[in-house]
């Protein structure tokens, strides 16, 4: 079921909201970049096929909760859309599973079962983005002294 | 849409009462952000009260220009002497204690009038789109809790002045699920920049649910009890304003509906057909596309059994892949030209015309002819 | 901290800057470039040996507008909100941080960056310890 108003489609809602919405993050540099905070956007481009608020069925991938990892899948439901408190299901994979059945556990339960197959990719780039974000960093190495302090470094050490 | 949609009346946990009310008509009206851009732009304008800078200001001195001749420029000058003053240049807007440019006048044109027909078709639009979840979260409005948009609570709740202490409207936004929208504008709250502070408007703040009542079921108790919760704004259904239905212009306001409020609507608007009760000569304005989803209008099997088969196959643009030289390559150029196979393959190319002499004038039967007589 | 994509070489057709007309006669006249509009102006008429004048020739190509010799474009950053949109980006886009972020904020920032591979035009800024 769609709007209560046939007069209401995901077309209309973008071309009110495209110019100017909540999520929208403008800046000037590097050419006018656009970016969107829309928890279901899956690449934070500002646009339409990504624009999760707009479309009818959207996906969104975003990290799980707690400090222990994982992913969390978030689809759009599309039965009620006039109900936004139950509008949206939540699966989340955990942080010790393997990515790799992060991944196959979010492409069969969104584009292999024919839900928004265009963004697989995508999905699946974001997940493994944040599982990524989620692993320990290393130091950066410390950097090589060059020249004139080099040699007072060497020096100092010789002492 | 066979059956006419409805909307369920939530009652004082913000479960649903179990009673339906058929949705208003006005919320099937067409949206259009550029009515209700052009008459809030209007409507903000008509509260502004008159200003001007003083009508003297700058010329309260008998400065002359003393021409030329001077050496100095043509701008009147401050008479007499005896003080530093005499000489300076006054009056004109590049010159230190002149007046300003075009200086400001009380009788600047700071109200607008805008037609009636417009200020209703965009109330109307205003409302239409209150009720799309979308538009609320693209105004910034948090609505993940809320259990239905438009949000409707049974007019029993407030029965009898029940809520008239802020205590209560808290408890009752927070069950409806509106407590987020009432946070956030709690917590957006900071000290606006610049002059602002000093007229009146010390800080800015995020705009929170707006709560709809009727005044003769309701009571006005209500307006009291959610004044001073930040954000909050009521209003009576009779008097709704589009200042509240579409803050700054943009579209999708949060509105919580007391039940009567939400029954009164079809009275006040009407419908397409049904003239309003309260608004002289109005019928809600009727959409100009009855279906407005582009994707399904071309996926209809009305259009799909009228429009002809695309021309050509189908093929996939190949991006990012060089172009050959058709002169070089002999696959390329056979695609563009199917006769080159034959060309080379006769070896026309290098055979030369072979034509021998050409045929004597004299010769000819045309010349027989002439000669004739 | 994650490398830029591959790209086109950066070329820039000219380095040096486009300075105002007589700036370097005149110290009260600002280098910064202002359009000659005189009607006997050498400058404009593009008399041999002038100043050159500014053009749409001098334009870099699409591909690399913008970019940083890191091949990174900059986005400005004022919170860790800011830094995670980049989470998808990092091969093109480089956090950074806006001028008047504390250096507590600054802190989170960075760190919040390194998380995501997200590469910080300006880390030291206000945070180096004096040795």
């Amino acid at each position: 079921m769609t709007h209560h108003s046939s007069q209401v489609s995901a077309d209309l809602i973008w071309e009110i909201a495209r110019n100017q919405n909540s999520y929208l993050v403008k800046r000037a540099s590097s050419g006018g970049v656009r970016f969107s905070r829309d928890p279901l956007n899956l690449t934070n481009v500002h646009s339409r096929k990504y624009a999760g608020f707009v479309n009818d069925k959207a996906v969104g991938i975003s990290p799980a909760e707690g400090d222990k990892g994982g992913v969390t899948l978030i689809t759009k439901k599309t039965k009620h859309p006039q109900r936004p408190g139950s509008s949206v299901n939540k699966v989340t994979f955990g942080g010790s599973k393997t990515t790799r059945k992060t991944y196959k556990g979010i492409v069969s339960s969104t584009a292999k079962s024919g839900y928004r197959s265009d963004l697989r990719a995508e999905a699946v780039a974001r997940a493994s983005a944040i599982r990524l974000s989620q692993t320990p960093k290393k130091d950066a190495p410390e950097k090589k002294l060059r020249g004139s302090k080099a040699k007072k470094a060497a020096a100092e050490k010789d002492e | 849409m066979a059956s006419r949609p409805t909307v369920t009346i939530l009652s004082a946990d913000g479960s649903a009462s179990g009673a339906t009310h058929p949705l208003p008509k006005v919320f099937l009206s067409p949206i259009r952000p550029d009515i209700v851009q052009t008459v809030h732009t209007g409507m903000a304008k008509n509260k502004r009260q008159p200003y001007a800078v003083s009508e003297k200001a700058g010329h309260q001195t008998s400065a002359e220009s003393w021409g030329t001749g001077r050496a100095v420029a043509r701008i009147p000058r401050v008479s007499g002497g005896g003080t530093h003053r005499a000489g300076q240049a006054a009056f004109g807007n590049m010159c230190r204690s002149g007046r300003m440019f075009a200086p400001t006048k009380v009788w600047r044109k700071w109200h607008q009038k805008i037609n009636l027909g417009q200020k209703r078709y965009a109330t109307v639009s205003a409302l239409a789109a209150s009720s799309v979840p979308a538009l609320l979260l693209a105004r910034g409005h948090q609505i993940s809790t809320v259990p239905e948009v438009p949000l409707v609570i049974n007019s029993s709740v407030f029965e009898g002045a029940a809520i008239a202490k802020t205590s209560g409207a808290l408890a009752l936004l927070k069950s409806v699920g509106a407590s987020a929208d009432v946070d956030k504008v709690k917590k957006s709250r900071k000290l606006r920049a610049g002059k602002g502070k000093l007229r009146g408007r010390r800080h800015r703040q995020r705009r929170g649910p707006l709560v709809v009542y009727d005044p003769e079921v309701d009571g006005k108790e209500l307006a009291r009890a959610f004044r001073n919760i930040a954000g909050v704004e009521t209003s009576s259904v009779f008097a709704l304003n589009l200042l509240q239905l579409a803050p700054g212009g943009h579209l999708g306001r949060f509105i919580i509906w007391t039940s009567a409020a939400f029954k009164a609507l079809d009275l006040i608007y009407g419908s397409t057909t049904i003239p309003s009760e309260l608004k002289k000569d109005f019928l809600l304005p009727s959409p100009s596309v009855t279906q407005a989803d582009v994707g399904r209008l071309i996926n209809s099997s009305e259009l799909q059994a009228v429009i002809r088969a695309a021309i050509g196959q189908s093929r996939t643009k190949r991006a990012g892949v060089q172009k050959k030289n058709p002169l070089q390559n002999k696959q390329v150029l056979l695609r563009l030209n199917p006769y080159a196979a034959g060309y080379s393959k006769e070896k026309i190319g290098t055979k030369g015309l072979d034509a021998g002499k050409p045929e004597r004038a004299a010769k000819t039967p045309f010349a027989k002819v002439l000669k004739e007589d | 901290m994650v490398s830029a994509k591959k790209h086109v070489p950066i070329v820039k057709k000219r380095q040096k800057r486009f300075h105002r007309h007589q700036s370097d006669t005149y110290k009260c006249l600002d280098a910064s470039w202002r359009k000659p509009k005189g009607i006997d102006n050498r400058v404009r008429r593009r008399f041999k040996g002038q100043m050159v004048m500014p053009s749409i020739g001098f334009g870099s190509n699409k591909k690399t507008r913008h970019m940083m010799p890191s091949g990174h474009k900059a986005f400005l950053v004022n919170n860790t909100r800011d830094v995670d949109l980049l989470l998808m980006h990092n091969k093109t886009f480089a956090a950074e941080i806006s001028h008047a972020v504390s250096s507590r904020k600054r802190i989170e920032i960075v760190a919040r960056a390194k998380e995501l591979g997200v590469k910080v035009t300006n880390p030291k800024a206000r945070v180096t310890v004096e040795v």
